[in-house]
Parts: C-alpha cells; structure tokens; sequence
C-alpha cells in the first residue's frame, strides 16, 4: 500500500517539475550567474590585455601621454630582459621564498602541535580555543603595528629577553638587517598558526575513534597510531591547509610592510613590497606590469599543475 | 579515551604557554591605547606592563581634541577614515554577496557558470599587487580613485570567491524537499529562491556576510594605492599617524588599532563554526 503511493507521488513530482518548463531553470542559472561573470571578466580580461600592453612600454603615469597611446613608447621587450637582469627583483623573489620556507612549515607543526591537544574534550576547552584563534581575526596592519611595538629596542620582548636574561638586553631588532626578517617573519606566524590549528584540529576531529581504539587494542602506541592512522586520513586537509598558507604568504605585504618598510635598505623587501615600491616610488608603470605578468603566469603554471596533482590525489581513495 | 594525568598536566602547561603567546601582543596594545604621553616609549627599567595612570586623552585625540602633552593637532581626525573603512567594507560586503549568492544558486541548482569555481579560485590565487596597475589606470578613468565607492567595488570583487564558494557549499548541502514541494505548487523558480530558499538561508547569509565584512575590513593594501587623502581607510590613516615632529604616536595609533581589531574579532567569534568552510572555501565542514 505505502509502495504503492510512493511510486504515485514520485511519477506526480516527475510530470510536474521536469518538463512543465525544461529550459526556464537553465535560463534563470544564467541570469544569476551573469553578475558574477562580469565581475570576473571586468578584473580579467580587459586588465590583463592592458598590462601586456603597457608591459612592452615605458609608460608611466608621469609621461604626460594617456596609456591607450603607451605605443609611442615602445621599448621592444627591454622590460623583460630588464627584469631577468634585475638583482633586486631576484633578491626579493629570493626572500619571499625564505619567509615561505620558514613560516608555513612551522605554522604547520605549532598548529598541528596544538590541534592533537585539542582532539578530546576537556574542561576549558571551548573558551582556550577561542582565545587561540583570535590573532587571525585582527586586522594584519594592526597586527603589523602591534609588532612594530613590540620589537622596539625598549620595547616588550627586550624587556622579557633583560628579565630572564638578567641583563639589559637592547637588540634593535627592526633595524638590523637579520633580525629584522627574523621578526617578521614571527609576526607571521603569530597571527596565521591559528589559521592552521583550526582547519588541522577539523580534520583531525574526523579521524575515526574505532579504529584508533582498535590499534590500541593491537598495541600501537601514540606515536605508531598518529602516523599509520591518523596522517594519512589527514592527507587531503593537510594538502589544503598547506596550499593555503603557501599562496597568501607569498603575497605578504601588510604586516611586513607596517613594520619595517621593506628595510632596514632592503632586507625585508619581498616580491609584494617590491612592486609596491616600483609603482609608487619608481613609477615606472610599464615596467611593474612586465613583473606582474611574469609572476601571473609564473602562478598560473603552478596553479594548473597543483590543481592536475590534486584532481589525481582525489581519484585514489586515501 | 582516558588520558593520564602526567598528560592532563603537559596538555594545560602547553596550552597556557600557546596563550601567553597569543595573548601578549594584543594586550600590549590595548595597555597602549590607555596610557598617558609620559609611559609611551619608556625604555629598559622604566618599562611600564600596564598603565601607571590609565586615561582615555588616546582615545579624545584622534578624534580630535587636542592634547596638551603632544603640542601637535591632527589636520583630519579618525572620524572619516572610519567611516572609509564601514562604507567601502559594508558596501563591498554587499557587492560580492549579492553577486556570489545569486551565482552559487545558479550554479548549484541549475549548473550555470560552470566556469565559476575554478576562474573564482584563480583570483584568490594571484597576488591583489599583481593586478593593481590596470586597476589604477582604470579607476582614473571612471574616477573611482579616493572614493569609498571606488574601494568598495574591488573590495567586492576581491572577495567574491569566498561569498560564491561559501554560499555555493551552503545551498548544496541545502534539502531540496521544500523548494521542489513549491514547484509543485506552481510557483516559477524566481520566486522559489527568492521568496522560500534565500529567507530558510537567512543565518548562513548573515554567517557569509560577516566573513566577506572581515576580509574586506581587513585590507591594507589595496587602500594604500586607491585612496590618497579625502577617502583613507583606519590602517592607513594609521600608518600616517606619525611625523618628524611628533615621532611616533604610540598611544594614538594604539587607541585607533584597537578600534580596528575590536569588530572583527568579536564578528569572527560569532561566525567560529563556520570559519573553517570559508576559509577552505567550503572543502573542509566543521
């Protein structure tokens, strides 16, 4: 009898929603879509023709001429060969690869080390937490600024350093050229190894307790369960956690920038800072858009050839 | 699983050490924004951990009054950075939801813009520095350059990818009995999503919404290039709270940074379970 209607009702809701109006959906997808498309478009297309255009000029907001007739300044590529012979653009390529290789991995460990804390529950737990993701939700130049005090030579971390030390310790961090990078670079994990511990502690939450009871059982200890269960279940968010801290550090500006500046000279200028200052100091405009396109299409290659790695990581069941 | 006391020891010793940490730099500001000239830049012994003789004159001079101490004025307060940062934040909230909502119900509905995801993924990818000099160029020319409008559309564009991909894991995850139970009931689709599934989607549109405004809250660098003087955002009028005269204003861009990191944290505690989603652009559910 409940068969009976069941099948009823579906072959109803068949006749009714399907081919009553079978393009009305696609047409209303495309209406909503269409905002977003142009959007998209507006920011890809026409900016992308402009840029390699202006990038094979030497056009500059100040040379009195508009961009649309940045030909009469046609410089017949120089910009690129410029750029393959520009030791400040190889430098701060260099040191945003530094920061990168410091930074993420161990955002990574303190995130993935706080979230194996967090993995049961205890008493506490959900106010720790909410403390422990605060720093990423300040705002990176407040963040910047925040650290800029703290690194001055009479400032906190001295005067911690003089009391467990028992000296007067007066380092002028953001002045010498080492330590400079050296604090910046610990202002970028103070505010992004929250951003790890949250999606890492998600991912771990998701590893079955059945089975970790049965490798207890088996006589695996922590350390055995962690690496034969518990990683390989993590492989994909681990992947995705990772990818996302790689891509916004290699864009760090904000903190940086509040900083030092890029300096002291240019000890801290990475690849952001740099363009920065080329387009507001330098104003050599053509030459900014020969970088920008170099490091788009640099990322471009990158980003398809993850995207293909990923794709095939999917297809194995982890 | 029971865990050992040895461990439950280890375990609140870490934990309170990862809270210093996280802790230390936020309360330093905040002890900064509270003091007085006389404890800002004190060094070595002088060193002074909380206000001495807390006061509120931080907080008075960037908006305006005139502190007697500092013998400097400021030629703009922070009144109109503020309301730079709420206007361009607010309304690029709105841009880059209203076109991600409706794009991720056409998408997940009906399978248009199939090209979205990856194109909104692509434009997370690159660099905002990279693609700055057209933007400049072409907010001249449609004299968007200094206006809160002119940041507010970037802004909605910058942060489309994470309201498209949000709302597009929210409405898939969404049950479709409802919607299809109208269909039935002769209403056009139009009227399905505006009228039953955007008022059933009402907390996480509002959860989307608040994680589009801290983003665009957040931005620095993009204010940096667009706007010059008359329409500053708070962090960089901030940057420009100091000058030869003066040095440093420690306790004046304290009281600003603190009434900058003060909204989206409470705003980001609000929406923690669904920080996850978003950041992940819903790869990962908590």
């Amino acid at each position: 009898m409940s068969a009976v209607t069941a099948t009823i009702s579906e072959d109803k809701m068949d006749a009714r929603t399907k081919p009553a109006t079978p393009d009305e959906g696609a047409r209303l997808g495309f209406r909503l879509t269409l905002p977003a498309q142009i959007l998209v478009l507006f920011i890809s297309a026409f900016p992308l023709l402009m840029q390699l255009y202006i990038s094979v000029t030497d056009w500059s907001p100040l040379s009195g001429v508009g961009w649309w007739n940045a030909w009469e300044m046609w410089n017949s590529f120089a910009n690129y060969t410029d750029l393959a012979a520009d030791t400040r653009f190889w430098s701060a390529l260099q040191r945003t690869a530094i920061v990168m290789l410091v930074c993420v991995p161990a955002e990574f460990l303190l995130g993935l080390a706080l979230a194996t804390l967090f993995a049961d529950d205890f008493p506490g737990k959900r106010i720790f937490y909410s403390i422990l993701l605060m720093p990423m939700m300040v705002v990176p130049a407040v963040a910047g600024y925040m650290f800029f005090m703290l690194f001055q030579s009479g400032g906190p971390v001295n005067d911690i350093l003089s009391r467990i030390l028992g000296t007067p310790v007066t380092i002028a961090w953001l002045s010498d050229p080492n330590l400079a990078l050296i604090a910046v670079m610990i202002a970028d994990i103070w505010q992004w190894t929250p951003l790890m511990f949250l999606i890492l502690l998600a991912g771990l939450v998701g590893v079955p307790e059945d089975q970790m009871k049965a490798a207890t059982l088996l006589g695996a200890n922590a350390w055995q369960r962690f690496v034969t269960i518990v990683l390989p279940k993590m492989k994909t968010i681990i992947i995705i956690a990772l990818a996302i801290r790689v891509i916004e550090n290699f864009k760090i500006f904000d903190t940086l920038y509040i900083m030092t500046g890029g300096g002291p000279g240019v000890a801290t200028e990475t690849i952001s800072v740099y363009i920065y200052k080329v387009t507001t100091q330098d104003l050599i405009w053509g030459y900014v858009a020969a970088i920008a396109l170099a490091i788009l299409i640099v990322l471009s290659i990158v980003a398809v050839y993850a995207m293909k790695r990923m794709a095939k990581a999917r297809e194995v069941p982890a | 699983m029971k865990r050992s006391v040895p461990f439950e020891i280890f375990r609140y010793a870490a934990i309170l050490a990862a809270m210093a940490v996280t802790l230390v730099p936020i309360l330093w500001m905040v002890s900064m924004a509270f003091k007085p000239i006389g404890e800002w830049s004190a060094t070595g012994a002088d060193l002074t951990w909380w206000p001495k003789h807390p006061t509120l004159s931080n907080f008075r001079f960037v908006f305006g009054e005139s502190d007697n101490d500092l013998i400097v004025a400021l030629d703009h307060t922070a009144l109109k950075p503020i309301l730079s940062s709420l206007l361009s934040a607010v309304f690029g909230t709105v841009i880059a939801m209203s076109a991600g909502t409706a794009a991720a119900y056409g998408l997940s509905r009906f399978g248009s813009g199939q090209n979205l995801p990856l194109a909104l993924i692509q434009l997370r990818l690159f660099p905002p520095m990279a693609v700055m000099i057209p933007v400049m160029i072409m907010w001249a020319f449609l004299n968007l350059n200094d206006t809160w409008l002119g940041l507010a559309l970037i802004y909605g564009i910058v942060t489309l990818p994470f309201a498209f991909w949000l709302m597009k894991t929210f409405f898939d995850d969404m049950p479709r009995e409802i919607e299809e139970a109208a269909l039935v009931e002769g209403c056009s689709r139009l009227r399905v999503f505006t009228r039953i599934t955007l008022p059933m989607m009402r907390a996480p549109l509002a959860s989307a919404a608040l994680f589009v405004f801290i983003l665009n809250w957040s931005d620095y660098l993009i204010a940096l290039l667009l706007t010059t003087r008359e329409w500053v955002t708070i962090p960089v009028y901030m940057a420009s709270l100091s000058s030869s005269m003066t040095g440093q204003l420690y306790g004046a861009k304290a009281a600003l940074g603190l009434i900058a990191a003060v909204p989206p944290v409470i705003m980001g505690i609000a929406i923690q379970r669904h920080l996850v989603r978003g950041l992940t652009f819903g790869a990962l559910k908590q």
